[in-house]
């Protein structure tokens, strides 16, 4: 991930007190800060294809807490880190064993692999159970609101924009909130039967 | 609330699908970083298009892309494989059989597109509630009259079978108070009285008569004073000697003539012969001879 010099140096308690303190004064405000900058740095790399996005997200916290720790002042600690993600993205892009693959130049697409049965079979039940644990509008909201394919899908979310009486956005955020909850419960489910590690 | 129209969600999907320059790729970030509902809207956008992927809706360079973005990392993988399996589920959940209340209203408002229509559309909804509402009520009603005549029904029947009763009761009363009038039936029970200190041939004579439809014969042996026993044993037999019955544990009883000792005997063990009566009086575990009798059974 790093070149051989840049690798020497990790993360000391230090270091990483001094990056908190930079966020925020009050360490419960830098600890929201830090996890808020971690988590626009992991969709960052995830956005740009990179197949291991929180071990880049903490290479760049890495290197900024060295800034730090080396007496830098930095005024705007999530810009800078964004800085310094675009930077690593370049460097591995040059790197001759580039993780981070160019976009117009990988050499070959990737295929989903194929899911287990068993795992397939799991994620339903879990998915499922996560289902039943919603009201009965939200389910069929969700449910409506992802059914189908393009035109049928463009006539249900018509539908449910006039049933709610909401605007097309408003129903977008709430079908998507509604989503990442799901998909949130439905991973904790299959956690706990051991199918998914984190 | 950031509203995406078809160029600005044609630009979120082009950034997820890494076919931006860099400057613009780095624009949407900032914005995405800078503004939540921005943010939110490229999320949204990334759902909608992971479920054109599961949807098998990709195709060409866009689905090159996508597979070399999308399935690079563990995180995107799981959301892929999440969408796959949400879109299963909501495509089956819209079957009809499946369709909740709440679901049939939504194809019922899907099919309105104007809001004139739609406002008619609420209108229609209120006289459908009224209606079923209405005839709701009239199932009700209509639902209680047939319970009562129902059970209006099950009154008047169990009248008619207590009428139906009462009137066979007094029939057979009346036919019993008949019959009561009638001339006596045969006796069902023959008796015979056998007296202490009978000869032998005193005994040969006496006779018990068994009627047609006798059933049993009850026999009465009369004790002398000194038969003071605290029990008593009688026992039967043929005149050729073969056991007819006999039985123990008799006790004594006062009647007219002092005192006796009875036992009923089957009839139909009596056919018509001779037969020969032992009595004995038992005390302690000794058993003393106390009589004998000779009678002959006839049947009429």
């Amino acid at each position: 991930m790093e070149s051989a010099s840049r690798q020497k140096w990790s993360l000391t308690q230090e270091a990483f007190d001094a990056f908190l303190d930079a966020l925020d004064p009050d360490r419960g405000d830098a600890g929201n800060r830090y996890l808020e900058v971690r988590a626009n740095l992991v969709r960052l790399f995830e956005w740009r294809g990179c197949p291991l996005p929180d071990d880049y997200a903490d290479e760049v916290i890495n290197r900024c807490a060295k800034k730090i720790s080396e007496g830098d002042a930095i005024r705007d600690i999530p810009t800078y880190c964004v800085g310094i993600a675009r930077m690593l993205l370049k460097e591995m892009a040059r790197a001759p064993d580039n993780k981070v693959t160019s976009l117009h130049h990988a050499p070959e697409p990737r295929a989903l692999p194929a899911d287990p049965v068993m795992e397939s079979d799991e994620r339903e039940a879990c998915l499922r159970r996560c289902l039943n644990d919603f009201s009965p509008e939200n389910r069929d909201l969700i449910l409506r609101y992802y059914q189908g394919e393009k035109g049928e899908k463009i006539n249900n979310r018509k539908g449910l924009e006039r049933l709610f009486g909401v605007p097309a956005g408003t129903l977008r955020m709430r079908a998507l909130r509604l989503r990442e909850k799901l998909q949130s419960c439905t991973e904790r489910c299959l956690q706990k039967k051991g199918v998914l590690t984190l | 609330m950031w509203q995406t129209g078809k160029s600005e969600e044609r630009l979120l999907v082009d950034y997820l699908l890494g076919k931006l320059p860099d400057e613009k790729l780095a624009e949407v970030e900032d914005r995405a970083f800078a503004d939540r509902a921005f943010l939110a809207a490229l999320q949204a956008a990334e759902a909608d298009l992971i479920d054109a992927y599961v949807r098998k809706e990709l195709t060409g360079p866009e689905l090159r892309k996508f597979e070399r973005l999308f399935l690079a990392s563990p995180q995107r993988r799981k959301k892929v494989e999440f969408a796959g399996t949400l879109a299963r589920l909501a495509d089956e959940a819209v079957q009809p059989a499946q369709s909740s209340s709440w679901g049939a209203l939504f194809d019922w408002a899907r099919g309105w597109g104007h809001p004139l229509q739609f406002a008619a559309a609420l209108g229609m909804l209120a006289c459908v509630i009224g209606l079923s509402w209405l005839w709701s009520e009239n199932r009700s009603l209509h639902s209680r009259m047939a319970n009562l005549q129902s059970r209006s029904s099950d009154l008047e029947r169990q009248a008619h079978d207590l009428t139906g009763r009462l009137a066979e009761e007094q029939a057979r009363a009346n036919s019993l108070t008949a019959q009561s009038k009638l001339p006596s039936p045969p006796p069902l029970m023959a008796s015979l009285v056998l007296l202490p200190g009978a000869t032998r041939a005193q005994s040969n004579a006496i006779q018990l008569l068994l009627p047609a439809g006798a059933q049993v014969a009850h026999i009465e042996i009369q004790l002398e004073a000194a038969d003071d026993y605290p029990r008593f044993r009688v026992e039967l037999r043929t005149a050729r000697g073969d056991e007819v019955m006999a039985r123990g544990n008799l006790l004594r009883q006062r009647n007219a003539g002092g005192f006796a000792v009875s036992l009923d005997v089957p009839a139909s063990a009596l056919p018509a012969g001779q037969y020969e009566l032992a009595l004995k009086g038992v005390s302690n575990d000794s058993a003393k001879d106390l009589g004998f009798y000779s009678f002959t059974v006839r049947r009429q």
